[in-house]
């Protein structure tokens, strides 16, 4: 059970952070509605969690965040990536290709090519 | 590193809380903003927009405990919180917290108490000496099973021959007349061996201690070393006490040091003041040859192992040494051996004695602490019912089963730790009351229990065990709780109470075991302090002298006691009087010694053994005890007379079979002597014995430098004649005092002290564990009755009498009660049986105990039974 959330948790931090490299400083309802429009349904119901994450990688140094104003000129908090988030991505994100490849090769390879 | 930064920021954050809150209600309230425009720019109506939003959004609540759990330390703001809550829940409840509290109080306390005086005796047994529980007690051990201790000249070899130990320490213990002519006083001290302070490490308070040299060759320097106890009473804490002459058996001896606060010398709980080389023996104790006599067997030695020696490599040259020595010096000797023993298994002082009553006395003591938790399970229990509804709207809002548990836990743990604080409390209470306790027999005894910091750690871990064992029964209920039925079960349903039940049933059964050890123990204390001792201690003055210091020989030992006696016998208030060497019933026994007689052969190996005292014609008089043949002993001044004996019925009985005992030769003690009475058996070594075989000798043939007055007086009032004794003996000799004047009666009690102590405590914590029990069972069915009102107003409603209802719910409780009551009694059978094994089977212990228990037992069951029969019933039927 907790495992489970925690793949989740780590799958959406990435998430996140691939976000904000790529978009730069948002406010959490627009990462949300990022990873939405991308993946899909794994924000569908649950947007709230996000903000959990959020703090997470916030304490860990990944983000930082400050008080901003928003398109509807609300006040809002908007995150932005420090450059040790974007090492962390950098890192994260060289990990979960060769995991992907090696899954993928897994995948791919049928009982007949074996030798 | 990453979640170290992690971890800190958490810290941080824990104490800026409420900023954060605001700020992720602030973001909430932001991301359900902007989706409502979403959804309204994608034609939702307006209520519908947000609905839809809020939905996307997820469970809010949720959302910020996990999000808090993110940001702080979630466990330690919830202890926090729990323990606030348990504090309010206490305060709500002050009755049944106080009643908890200090019956775990009491329980943790006296078992805290036990607790320190067992780590005194065994961890510390000399107290000032860091690490004296790593001494080894090297005692020459002889075949026929006694300790006669080392002589000085076997100390000096051993030292040489034992390299597995180092320092070892030889020390001896005196009483000394201290003081000018005239105001004497009687000092215990210790001569000891010149490395005696520098082997147990310790530092004077000031001045110095005595130096090896000074401990090196007979008659060197007459130096004294004092205690600090000594130093503050008799020279006011005076710094120049150092180097003032002190006149000590009438010699003058410099004090070079004041030892260290609370050292009591080697021999604990015995306590000394004085402290003087082993060497200055033949100077203090004239005529004493300790330090040149093989057979003068005086002295104790202690020691502690060599680094990296074993004790079996000790004990291995120890017992070598001792063969050799045996071999060597054979009249010395021969049939002595050697023991390496622990220190707190030394056969001298009342350690090993204590030891075994103590360790019996924790597990009682322990046993009744469990009783205490199952109590307050009980009480916790009864209460954690009544919140079954708070509970399951708690589990209903989404308290997870630990929360739950965690906050009943917190709620025990806070009522265990108060009680276990109140316990340390009591302890330390506990510890200056054995401190300051009388003091046991003719020597000065100190027990110097404390509460440290290992006290207070056991205190804390039985709080800490208590809390654990009076929470689970209650947590795991609640935790079990199903939010539907705890919200919907009014409390009128009936309880499940088994657990409760099985709780009282076990409570009850501790109780009786505890009860009837208590009651056994009692009842053999009163038979002990009940038992006709065979002779008269009513009316007897018990007083003693000590010739040591004054040179003196037989003849000036025999005049002197009959000058005594003479003068003692011309007070018009004294029936008899007598001396003797020692006093029925001491505490530090009486001695027994092998003998022959004319007439018996003796079949099988070993010696015949019988008590010994030596006594004044007269003896028998103010003793009360008969002479069943022949007459008494020969006037002290007759000389003609041969040597005499008196025997006991016992010993006629015994080795010569009842044949005629009178004008038979007995050899004991290296003479020969004629039996010249029998005199009635009586009590000698403590109540209970079996009638011992015992010779008496006369003092005539057999002087002693010490002796023991006894005076029978005429008028009834025996204290009244202690001040005339003293008169007596300063006419007779100024320098020397009387010392340990007490009645025959205050004697024996000494005797009985060592029992008295866990009788009285067994006396004050048995009505005390039956209160506990029945405030446990009247908690149980109150508690009980209550939730049945309705149950019991239907009944009454339909034509049940009073009556009926007060002995149904009896019934049901009684139950559980008496199969507790059973197994607990059983097991009490057991245990004595164990313990006494051929104990008679006591009747008011093991028939009067469970009738008391299941009366008051069921008088708990009945006052909240016949409290429910007198409800209206309509009222009962209306109730919530």
């Amino acid at each position: 059970m907790k495992q489970k959330t925690d793949v989740l948790q780590g799958t959406l931090a990435l998430m996140v952070l691939k976000t904000l490299d790529v978009l730069g400083p948002l406010h959490g309802y627009g990462i949300a509605r990022r990873i939405e429009q991308i993946s899909g349904d794994l924000l569908a119901v649950n947007q709230g969690t996000l903000y959990p994450v959020l703090l997470k990688l916030e304490q860990e140094g990944a983000v930082a965040s400050e008080w901003g104003t928003s398109e509807n000129n609300r006040r809002a908090r908007f995150y932005r990536l420090t450059p040790e988030g974007r090492k962390q991505l950098q890192a994260e994100t060289q990990g979960w290709e060769q995991t992907a490849a090696i899954i993928g090769r897994f995948f791919d390879v049928r009982a007949e090519d074996l030798p | 590193m990453k979640s170290l930064r992690r971890f800190f920021n958490r810290v941080v954050n824990s104490a800026a809380r409420r900023e954060h809150d605001d700020r992720l209600k602030e973001e909430i309230a932001e991301h359900i903003a902007l989706q409502t425009e979403e959804n309204l720019r994608a034609g939702l109506a307006p209520v519908e927009a947000r609905r839809q939003a809020m939905l996307k959004f997820g469970g809010v609540e949720a959302i910020k405990q996990d999000y808090r759990a993110e940001r702080g330390l979630l466990f330690i703001e919830n202890l926090v919180g729990d323990l606030r809550s348990a504090a309010r829940a206490i305060y709500r409840m002050p009755g049944l917290a106080a009643v908890i509290i200090l019956s775990l109080a009491i329980g943790i306390g006296v078992n805290t108490t036990i607790f320190s005086w067992i780590q005194l005796i065994r961890f510390e047994p000399m107290p000032a000496v860091r690490g004296a529980s790593n001494f080894l007690v090297v005692e020459p051990h002889s075949e026929t099973g006694g300790y006669p201790g080392a002589s000085w000249l076997e100390y000096r070899d051993l030292q040489k021959q034992v390299p597995a130990l180092r320092d070892i320490v030889a020390s001896e213990m005196v009483p000394f007349n201290v003081g000018e002519k005239g105001q004497t006083e009687r000092v215990f001290g210790q001569l000891v061996s010149g490395n005696y302070f520098s082997a147990l490490g310790l530092q004077p308070t000031i001045g110095r201690f005595i130096r090896p040299e000074e401990a090196e060759r007979p008659g060197t320097e007459p130096v004294l070393v004092i205690s600090y106890d000594y130093w503050q009473t008799r020279f006011s804490g005076a710094p120049g006490a150092v180097g003032q002459k002190v006149r000590v058996n009438e010699r003058e001896l410099t004090v070079v040091g004041v030892a260290p606060r609370n050292f009591q010398g080697t021999s604990p709980p015995l306590k000394f003041e004085l402290w003087v080389p082993a060497t200055l023996t033949p100077a203090l104790l004239a005529g004493v040859r300790d330090l040149d006599d093989r057979t003068s067997r005086a002295f104790s030695l202690i020691g502690m192992l060599r680094p990296g020696a074993t004790r079996e490599e000790a004990q291995a040259q120890f017992t070598a040494a001792m063969a050799q020595f045996a071999h060597d010096y054979p009249e010395a000797s021969s049939g002595i051996g050697g023991e390496i023993l622990s220190f707190w298994q030394s056969p001298r002082g009342p350690q090993r004695l204590l030891m075994s009553g103590l360790a019996i006395l924790q597990a009682v003591m322990l046993l009744l602490l469990l009783a205490v938790c199952g109590n307050t399970a009980n009480l916790m229990l009864a209460r954690g019912s009544t919140r079954q509804r708070e509970m399951a709207v708690r589990v209903a809002l989404g308290a997870g089963r630990w929360r739950i548990i965690s906050l009943v836990l917190s709620e025990n743990m806070l009522l265990a730790f108060l009680g276990a604080g109140l316990g340390a409390a009591f302890a330390v209470w506990g510890t200056t009351a054995l401190r300051v306790a009388p003091l046991i027999g003719a020597f000065p005894i100190q027990f110097q229990t404390r509460v440290d910091e290992f006290t207070l750690v056991f205190a804390m871990l039985l709080g800490a065990g208590c809390g654990l064992i009076f929470s689970a029964a209650p947590a795991l209920h609640l935790a079990r709780l199903d939010p539907q039925d705890g919200l919907r079960s009014s409390p009128n349903t009936p309880p499940r109470s088994r657990a409760r039940r099985v709780l009282m049933g076990t409570e009850v059964g501790l109780a009786m075991v505890v009860l009837i050890a208590a009651a056994l123990f009692l009842q053999s204390f009163r038979a002990a302090s009940q038992t006709d001792p065979r002779f008269r201690p009513e009316g007897v003055l018990l007083a003693s002298y000590d010739l040591r210091g004054r040179n003196p020989d037989d003849a000036s030992e025999r005049e002197f006691a009959a000058r005594l006696l003479e003068r003692l016998r011309a007070l018009p208030d004294v029936e008899a009087a007598a001396i003797a060497t020692n006093v029925p019933l001491d505490l530090h026994g009486i001695p027994v010694r092998s003998f022959t007689v004319e007439g018996r052969v003796r079949t099988e190996a070993g010696q015949d053994r019988a008590i010994t005292n030596t006594v004044t014609p007269g003896y028998f008089k103010v003793m009360a005890i008969p002479l069943l043949e022949g007459t008494d002993f020969a006037d002290m001044r007759d000389k003609a007379a041969p040597a005499q004996a008196i025997v006991n019925e016992e010993f006629v009985g015994k080795y010569l079979n009842g044949a005629k005992a009178i004008g038979r030769r007995l050899q004991t003690r290296n003479a020969n002597f004629t039996i010249a009475g029998v005199a009635r058996n009586s009590v000698y070594a403590a109540f209970g014995e079996p009638a011992q075989p015992a010779i008496y000798l006369s003092y005539r043939d057999r002087p002693a430098s010490e002796g023991e007055i006894h005076l029978r007086t005429r008028s009834g009032n025996e204290t009244a004649l202690a001040s005339e004794a003293r008169a007596v003996l300063r006419d007779l000799d100024p320098m020397l005092p009387l010392y340990d004047v007490r009645t025959f009666s205050q004697h024996i009690e000494r005797n009985l002290y060592l029992r008295r102590i866990p009788a009285r405590m067994f006396a004050v914590l048995g009505p005390l564990l039956l209160g506990l029990a029945a405030i446990g069972i009247y908690a149980v069915v109150s508690y009980a009755v209550a939730r049945r009102t309705r149950e019991i107003g239907v009944r009454l409603t339909f034509g049940a009498t009073s009556q009926r209802v007060v002995l149904q719910i009896i019934l049901e409780n009684l139950g559980a009660i008496a199969s507790g009551t059973a197994v607990g009694w059983l097991l009490a059978l057991l245990i004595s049986l164990h313990a006494i094994p051929n104990g008679d089977f006591d009747v008011p212990a093991f028939v009067g105990v469970p009738a008391i228990l299941l009366g008051v037992a069921t008088l708990a069951c009945w006052i909240p039974a016949w409290r429910a029969s007198r409800i209206d019933p309509m009222a009962a039927l209306r109730h919530e």
